[in-house]
């Protein structure tokens, strides 16, 4: 979990899944060939997509880019953090824009009623509803910093296993897009494991993959539920 | 059907492999085996979550298998969505829980050596040594030093988290090759009601079943 440090600045518990305690991941493969001189090209291609920080005036609300394993902090990559030998390592951090919600609405009721007394009216419209209340937001998000995540991963390229340490649905989602924009270019596609893609890559006779696709959940259930 | 579709629509076999996982532990005595891997040990231990589309069971303890609410569930139609597992081998023991809908592992702890109480070496690897200034030099050897057994640690715990994942997928290979098999209906499903059941199961014949079929598999990549 990131905690503030005595300048308010976002800290974050260094490289811990990797290296010590019980792991907890979810298995991807890398479908495609690795290109000649990936590590060069890779390299390019993550630091182009190494996390720039939420500003208070930015358009997103929320983003995903690359650090170093478990540092959220540790934006300047080098090829010696990232190249393990035959891993790929990185930390995927993503910041996101959490302005409390009743905090929220009571800067707008204020702001809401400044504007009236000072325009003399009575009411605002639908769209100078809207409006305000981006203005109050990102007024907000400058007294506030983005609430921030760091999830690291290990790509095991000669296995072609990238091992994502996180079960979160939202995390993943994340993932996918970052991994997309970072490798995609390289014919490279991310595949996340399930039965189906793990049955697939362990392989099907032709009699196993009719049976396969007919295949129906079994049923113990011996009462109506 | 396209990839998605294709994931969704089987991720019941992973709930049905941690059932068959759950059977074959409790009738070999917690011994399996694989063609690759020869014996192990392998137990449900910690915990089983049963779940149907209505509610869910969570059930804890050393030998959650063994409860009878556990089987009760499973006749009421709920079915195992994620099991904790202990795999002892000659290098130790390892104990996880296995997500059945992702095959995703959770609290995985492996029989490691070099890793344990590593937290001085992991806040080193972390960031890359800094660089070396006159009289600064020893430390920057040791803390090098200390980021090369760091990363020692690191490639012992993905070489055993390998380890585990390559044994989980030669099950699922064994059992899936006898559940798209005629003799699952024949010589499987029978057995496992009785298991669920509460009744004396066949082993033998469930074993011959299994040997049989295993003789016959041949996988092509």
């Amino acid at each position: 979990m990131p905690v503030d440090d005595a300048q308010g600045r976002t800290c974050y518990e260094r490289s811990v899944a990797l290296l010590r305690g019980s792991l907890t991941y979810a298995r991807y493969f890398v479908a495609g060939e690795l290109p000649d001189d990936f590590r060069d090209r890779f390299m390019r291609s993550i630091r182009h997509r190494v996390m720039k920080p939420l500003e208070p005036d930015d358009q997103d609300l929320e983003r995903s880019g690359w650090c170093q394993v478990g540092d959220g902090n540790g934006l300047e990559l080098a090829y010696s953090d990232v190249f393990w030998n035959e891993y790929i390592n990185l930390g995927m951090r993503t910041d996101r824009w959490a302005i409390p919600g009743a905090m929220l609405r009571a800067k707008l009721k204020e702001a809401e009623a400044a504007l009236l007394e000072k325009q003399g009216r009575e009411r605002l419209s639908r769209k100078e509803k809207s409006e305000l209340k981006e203005f109050v937001a990102r007024r907000l998000r400058h007294k506030l910093t983005p609430q921030s995540r760091v999830v690291d991963l290990s790509w095991a390229v000669n296995e072609g296993v990238v091992r994502f340490f996180s079960h979160s649905p939202k995390a993943a989602a994340n993932l996918a897009e970052l991994f997309g924009r970072t490798f995609k270019a390289f014919g490279l596609e991310l595949v996340p494991e399930s039965p189906h893609t793990l049955r697939a890559r362990l392989g099907l006779t032709k009699s196993e993959e009719s049976a396969w696709k007919s295949l129906e959940s079994l049923v113990l259930a011996r009462e109506e539920t | 059907m396209d990839l998605v579709d294709q994931i969704e629509g089987r991720r019941f076999v992973g709930r049905e492999f941690l059932l068959w996982l759950w059977f074959e532990t409790e009738i070999f005595e917690a011994t399996l085996e694989t063609k690759e891997h020869g014996a192990f040990g392998l137990w449900v231990g910690s915990r089983i979550g049963l779940s149907d589309r209505k509610e869910s069971t969570v059930i804890k303890g050393a030998a959650p298998g063994a409860h009878r609410e556990a089987k009760e569930a499973l006749l009421r139609g709920k079915m195992p969505d994620t099991m904790g597992f202990t795999l002892s081998r000659e290098d130790g023991d390892a104990r996880f829980v296995l997500k059945g809908e992702t095959l995703g592992l959770v609290g995985l702890v492996l029989p490691t050596v070099l890793g344990d109480g590593a937290e001085e070496e992991a806040t080193t690897l972390a960031k890359p040594p800094p660089k070396k200034k006159g009289r600064d030099r020893d430390r920057a050897r040791e803390e090098e030093a200390e980021a090369d057994e760091a990363a020692e640690a690191f490639y012992e715990r993905m070489q055993l988290a390998k380890t585990i994942e390559d044994i989980l997928e030669a099950l699922f290979r064994d059992f899936t090759a006898l559940r798209l098999s005629d003799a699952w209906s024949r010589g499987v499903m029978p057995k496992l009601e009785a298991w669920a059941a509460g009744e004396d199961v066949d082993v033998d014949g469930y074993r011959a079943v299994r040997a049989a079929h295993a003789t016959t598999k041949k996988k092509s990549k």
